[in-house]
Formats: C-alpha cells, sequence, structure tokens
C-alpha cells in the first residue's frame, strides 16, 4: 500500500509491476492460461483448431482478450500441446469447441534414451506458429499492453510423451530416472520458451501440472523445486508457474523457486494462499472456472474478484484455461470489478 | 466385539489405526481383518504397500496351501484395496501409490481370474465405463475401474473420447447393467446427456443404470440428464455401482 497517487500505467507497465510486486495504478487483470471462448472465436471469426495452428487467426483470438475482454495481458497460446506436437506425439486437433490434445493413451517414450528433441524442433509449424503469432502482437500493440508466451514444465511434458500413468509409476519405481528424464526435457522448456521471449513476450506462463490432486507436496520438493529455481533463473523474462487444483500444501516451496508469479486454483482460498507465499511470489487468480465462470453470473464473479482483491492478490484472473462456453459478460465483469474496487479504496496499491 | 488390536498383522493394524478413522469404516475394517487368515492379512498388506512381487508371491503361496481363490479375492486383495480407496480419498497418498498398488492387485488377480472363470464364478456385474467424447482426462475414471475390479466388478474399459456410438456398441456386445460415464471438462459435460438420450434412441435405456462423474460433475447436474446415479470419488463409485445394481435385482421380475 502506498500513499503518494500512482500514475495511470499502461497494461504492460501494470503486468511487469506486479510481477515484481511493486506499486500498480491498480491491479492488473490477467489469464496466464487461455482466454479463448466460443463466442469471442465468433467475434473475430478465429476458430478453433485452426487458430492453434495459424498465426494470424492465434493473434486474432488472442489479441480479444485485451480489446474485447479489457485485460492486461494477451496470451495467445490456448491449449498445452504445441511443443508436444513438434516433439511427434499423437494429436487430436478437435472442433471448434474443445480445446486440441494429445493422445497420452499412445505414448511416443518409454524410457529416459527414448527422449530425443527432433533436430528441427523449432522449425515445426506448431512451434513457429506461437512465435509468429508474438511478432505479430507485438507489431500490433507495441508497448501498450504485456504479451505472455508459455512454455510446458518438464512434469507435463512427462505425461504427454509418457502417458501418465507410466509417468507417475516411473516416479515412484525410479526416482532417479526420473531425475533424469526431467532434466532432459527441460531443454525443451527452454528451448521453446528462449525462443518465445526473443519473439516478444514480456514473460511467460510455465504450465507443469505437479498438482496435489495427483502428487503430494513432498514431491514437488523432492523432484521440482529445484529445476522450477533454475528455471527461474535462467529465463531472461519473469515466469509464471501454472498448476491447478490443490496446492496450498506445496506453494511454500513454490514461492522459494524465485518464479515471479504462481498462477493458484480455486481450491485454495486467497487469503490463506496469500499468507502461505509469505510475500516471496505474487500470485495470480483464482476465479473459478467451472462453477463460476461458466455456470454462474456477473453477480457471482463479481463476489470472487472481491474476495481476491480483498486478500491482495497481486493479478486476478480465472483459475486455468476458461471452458470454452464462458458468456462474454462473466469475462467482463472481471475488470470492471477490479475497476470499480479500485475507485472505492484509492489508497490500495 | 473384535477390537482393533486383535489383528494379528502389524502392517494392517497400523494402517487402520492411522488411516481410516470413521467409525463405520473403522468397524467393517476391524471386523474384516479379525476374522480374515493371516495369509490374506499378508497379501491385503503387501496391495497396501503397492508391492507386487510380494502380492504375486503371497498369493500363488496362499493357493498353494490350498486356500479358495475367492477368499483370497475377497479377504486379500479387495480387503487390501479397500483401504488403499479409503487413504487416497483422505488425500494420505496420492495417485503415483495407488497406481502401484492397483499394480500389486493386477499381480494377485493374475493368479486368481484364472481359477474363478474356470470355476464359473461370475463377477458381481459387468461395468461399462469410459471418459466422454472430446474429453481425455481419465486419471480419475481409471481410479475408479481399478477399485471397481478391486471389489469384484468386471469393467469394460473404452479409455478416452468415447463417442455416444462407442457406448451403446459396448452395451449391445457385453450385455453390461451398467455404464459409468466420466467428463473432467465443462466443454464435454454435456457430451453425458447427449449419450444418455443416444442410449434411449437406441432403445437400450431400460436394461442399463447409468452414473456419472468427473470433478465438475454434481448430483444436481447428473439429476438434470437423467442419469441414475453419482459418485464423488472412487469409492463412491463403487458403493454407487453395488447400489445401483441390487435395486436393479431387486426390481427385477423374478
Ligand atoms: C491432470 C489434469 C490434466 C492432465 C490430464 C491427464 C490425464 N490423462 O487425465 C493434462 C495436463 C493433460 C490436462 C489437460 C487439459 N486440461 Co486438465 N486438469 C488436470 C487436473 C490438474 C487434475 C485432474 C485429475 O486427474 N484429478 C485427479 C483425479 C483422481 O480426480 P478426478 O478426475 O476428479 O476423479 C475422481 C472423481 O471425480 C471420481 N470420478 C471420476 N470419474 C468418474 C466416473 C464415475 C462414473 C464416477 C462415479 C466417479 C468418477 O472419482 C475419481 C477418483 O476419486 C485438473 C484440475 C483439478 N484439480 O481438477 C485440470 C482440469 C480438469 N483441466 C482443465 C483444462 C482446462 C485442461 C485443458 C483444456 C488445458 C488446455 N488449455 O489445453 C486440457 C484439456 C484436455 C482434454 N481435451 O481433455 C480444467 C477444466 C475446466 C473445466 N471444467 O472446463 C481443470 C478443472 C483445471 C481448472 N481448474 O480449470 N489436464
Ligand atoms: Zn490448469
Amino acid at each position: 500500500m502506498g500513499t503518494a497517487p500512482i500514475k495511470s500505467m499502461t497494461s504492460r507497465q501494470r503486468v511487469l509491476a506486479a510481477l515484481r510486486r511493486e506499486p500498480v495504478d491498480r491491479t492488473p487483470v490477467c489469464n496466464p492460461t487461455s482466454v479463448a471462448t466460443v463466442e469471442l472465436m465468433d467475434l473475430v471469426d478465429a476458430h478453433f483448431p485452426d487458430a492453434n495452428r495459424n498465426p494470424v487467426l492465434m493473434a486474432k483470438l488472442a489479441a480479444t482478450g485485451y480489446t474485447e475482454l479489457g485485460f492486461d495481458t494477451i496470451m495467445p497460446v490456448f491449449s498445452i500441446i504445441q511443443e508436444s506436437s513438434a516433439l511427434g506425439c499423437k494429436m487430436q486437433w478437435e472442433q471448434k469447441d474443445n480445446w486440441p490434445t494429445v493422445r497420452m493413451r499412445e505414448p511416443i517414450w518409454t524410457d529416459v534414451d527414448d527422449i530425443k528433441v527432433p533436430k528441427d524442433f523449432m522449425k515445426h509449424p506448431d512451434i513457429v506458429c506461437v512465435l509468429d503469432a508474438i511478432k505479430l502482437l507485438r507489431r500490433e500493440f507495441g508497448d501498450e499492453v504485456a504479451i505472455v508466451g508459455k512454455t510446458m514444465g518438464p512434469w507435463t511434458l512427462g505425461y504427454h510423451c509418457f502417458g501418465v500413468e507410466p509417468f507417475l509409476l516411473l516416479s515412484l519405481d525410479d526416482p532417479g530416472k526420473t531425475m533424469l528424464a526431467l532434466e532432459r526435457m527441460k531443454e525443451i522448456t527452454y528451448l521453446f520458451g528462449l525462443a518465445q521471449i526473443e519473439a516478444g513476450a514480456d514473460a511467460l506462463t510455465l504450465p507443469d501440472h505437479a498438482t496435489g490432486d495427483l502428487v503430494s507436496a513432498e514431491y514437488y520438493k523432492r523432484f521440482l523445486q529445484d529445476m522450477h529455481t533454475e528455471f527461474a533463473e535462467r529465463f531472461p523474462a519473469p515466469l509464471i508457474l501454472h498448476i491447478c487444483g490443490r496446492t496450498v500444501d506445496r506453494m511454500g516451496y513454490i514461492a522459494d523457486t524465485g518464479m515471479a508469479a504462481f498462477h493458484f486454483d480455486s481450491k485454495n482460498k486467497p487469503q490463506e494462499s496469500m499468507e502461505t507465499v509469505h510475500g516471496k511470489i505474487s500470485l495470480v487468480g483464482n476465479i473459478n472456472n467451472p462453477e463460476t465462470l461458466f455456470s454462474k453470473g456477473p453477480e457471482e464473479v463479481r463476489a470472487e474478484v472481491e474476495a481476491n482483491l480483498a486478500a491482495g492478490v497481486q493479478m486476478v484472473g480465472p483459475e486455468c484455461a476458461i471452458p470454452l462456453q464462458t458468456p462474454i459478460e462473466n469475462l467482463t465483469e472481471i475488470s470492471r470489478t477490479v475497476r470499480d474496487w479500485h475507485h472505492a479504496h484509492p489508497h490500495v496499491h | 466385539m473384535a477390537e482393533l488390536s486383535d489383528i494379528k498383522n502389524a502392517t494392517i493394524r497400523a494402517e487402520v489405526e492411522e488411516f481410516v478413522t470413521r467409525p463405520e469404516e473403522i468397524a467393517r475394517n476391524v471386523a474384516l481383518f479379525t476374522r480374515a487368515h493371516e495369509r490374506m492379512q499378508a497379501i491385503a498388506a503387501g496391495i497396501i504397500d503397492g508391492d507386487d512381487d510380494l502380492v504375486d508371491k503371497l498369493t500363488a503361496e496362499a493357493l498353494k496351501a490350498g486356500h479358495e481363490a475367492l477368499e483370497i479375492m475377497d479377504d486379500g486383495l479387495i480387503a487390501g484395496m479397500g483401504v488403499v480407496g479409503i487413504k487416497f480419498r483422505e488425500n494420505f497418498i496420492f495417485v503415483p501409490e495407488v497406481l502401484a498398488c492397483a499394480r500389486a492387485m493386477k499381480a494377485g488377480m493374475g493368479h486368481i481370474e484364472p481359477i474363478l472363470s474356470a470355476s464359473g464364478v461370475d463377477p458381481i456385474a459387468t461395468v461399462i465405463m469410459g471418459t466422454v467424447k472430446g474429453d481425455l482426462h481419465d486419471i480419475g475414471k481409471n481410479l475408479c475401474i481399478m477399485m471397481l475390479r478391486g471389489s469384484g466388478f468386471e469393467v469394460i474399459d473404452l479409455g478416452v473420447d468415447t463417442s455416444a456410438d462407442a457406448f451403446i456398441d459396448a452395451i449391445e456386445t457385453h450385455g453390461a447393467p451398467i455404464i459409468g460415464m466420466s467428463a473432467l471438462l465443462t466443454t464435454t459435460m454435456p457430451n453425458m446427456g447427449k449419450t444418455i438420450e443416444a442410449i434411449i434412441d437406441a432403445g437400450l435405456r431400460e436394461q442399463v443404470l447409468v452414473m456419472v462423474g468427473g470433478a465438475p460433475v454434481t448430483q444436481e447436474f447428473a439429476d438434470d440428464m437423467g442419469a441414475d446415479g453419482y459418485g464423488k470419488d472412487a469409492l463412491a463409485c463403487v458403493s454407487l455401482a453395488k447400489q445401483l445394481i441390487e435395486a436393479k435385482r431387486r426390481n427385477a421380475p423374478a
């Protein structure tokens, strides 16, 4: 909280300041995962699955987060599969009304020695698409708005390339081998992430699904905490770790990684989460997707946004990729509530 | 009445004492494990430890020593899986550990299944399970399947991204009395309702009971789309399946 009034900021300045936990003119609104909805696709005539594979459509759909929803970030990567596609995973691109996915039942790797990055990985169309979309967005929006890229962490890449169950069993049977696999896969995270920063991304979301719904907090500490710390040190841009589901039991570990922010799920209470991270990391979240944004109305959205603001959550937005059928009015309500709240609380920065 | 301290196997005793907290579950487990033969308790302990080699060995030994396949399944394998389900529900263990327990269960069943099918012992019922069209989340569904199998059901797993037609084909092929659908995405939840409609259109609704589950699914949603039951977790899935099948058998014309 500051006493001196803060000069009005651009969306980009606001987001970058919040990522550093510096004073802001108002809390930024963002979704580090995806804001794509069917309604937005129709609005700008950029539909799934093409908007996941064609840079012009990808940029067009992503821009609606800023232009239509009033968010402070633009996130062009709507899915979590661009790099897995480039690695050779079996893909299901789906239709307009569903996200593309990897067929994890048909894994491409069974052993650490199978882990290989194809030579033309960075030239794969699904990688280039993201890089080109970021460039297009940077050109169009200049310094106005924060452009956030997305690079998958090694744990989630493990689900995609080894299959969830084989990967989780490996982690129990052979922790050493699992570590080695993660070490090798983390290079994929770097390659794709660095290229996005070079293309103009201001920050990166790094999803790595070591969630309490699947594994223990001990697991996070043992397998990922050091690696996430290394990511935070090596990437020349702020990182936003994304893990949906129950995570409050591991937020203390996450806060110690030096990542700029953690994107947290509504299964964790804002106040309790803020107390757990102790100001060591910014929190982003945590409006509930299925029950609130998708199924309820603006009034309920408003209440959740206000709970986050009251708790001092640094950036407010949905907890994960928003359901594709979410009504736009629920999404615009997020930015509206944030603006109203700051009018009513002028001294809170 | 049997007491916790009457359970002979130290691992089982400690597990029940530490992880089972609901009074009715304590009573059930104490009754079960004080009655079960020590060999069965050891098998159950092997399941709880997720030790497939041990369960493999102990199951083979128990058969050799003359124990009935059914006894080993009920008092050893299923009994152990029951404790696993409770530990998972209460967040004492997580998915990797449950997967290891399921692998141990499978090792034991490898010995039991051929005997049961040769002797014509029927499973409780056949359940068809699948994640609905457009959805690839299957961890929860797979845990339900493990617990169902671990409770004596035969399960036909249709995998992920299952179309209504695939459910219908499976109902026709296997004549199963129950299907279970899983969905984790709000975008795919409506496909549960659509599948139910397709089952009605195919004229099969009368012969099959429908249960649904998955994180975003609620009892209310299940009622709205005309499902016969909703289960919150894998243990609930098993008790729901048992309940549905009992009710069906009770109501069936004699
Ligand atoms: C792991 C996970 C993944 C993995 C899936 C791996 C796999 N093979 O299953 C990966 C990383 C690949 C993934 C991908 C995606 N995911 Co995801 N994922 C999750 C996560 C973190 C955990 C789900 C899980 O496995 N839980 C553990 C299991 C044990 O619990 P469960 O599934 O609920 O099952 C239990 C009960 O529900 C019940 N049950 C389940 N089925 C049934 C069936 C019957 C009949 C019964 C009785 C009971 C029952 O018993 C189970 C055992 O107790 C959740 C967040 C969360 N906390 O829920 C998000 C979540 C489900 N994912 C989400 C999203 C958005 C996605 C993506 C679209 C991301 C993207 N942008 O691309 C993709 C879509 C993939 C697709 N098309 O299906 C959202 C869905 C929002 C919504 N409701 O619409 C969630 C809720 C995150 C969030 N907070 O928003 N995901
Ligand atoms: Zn998520």
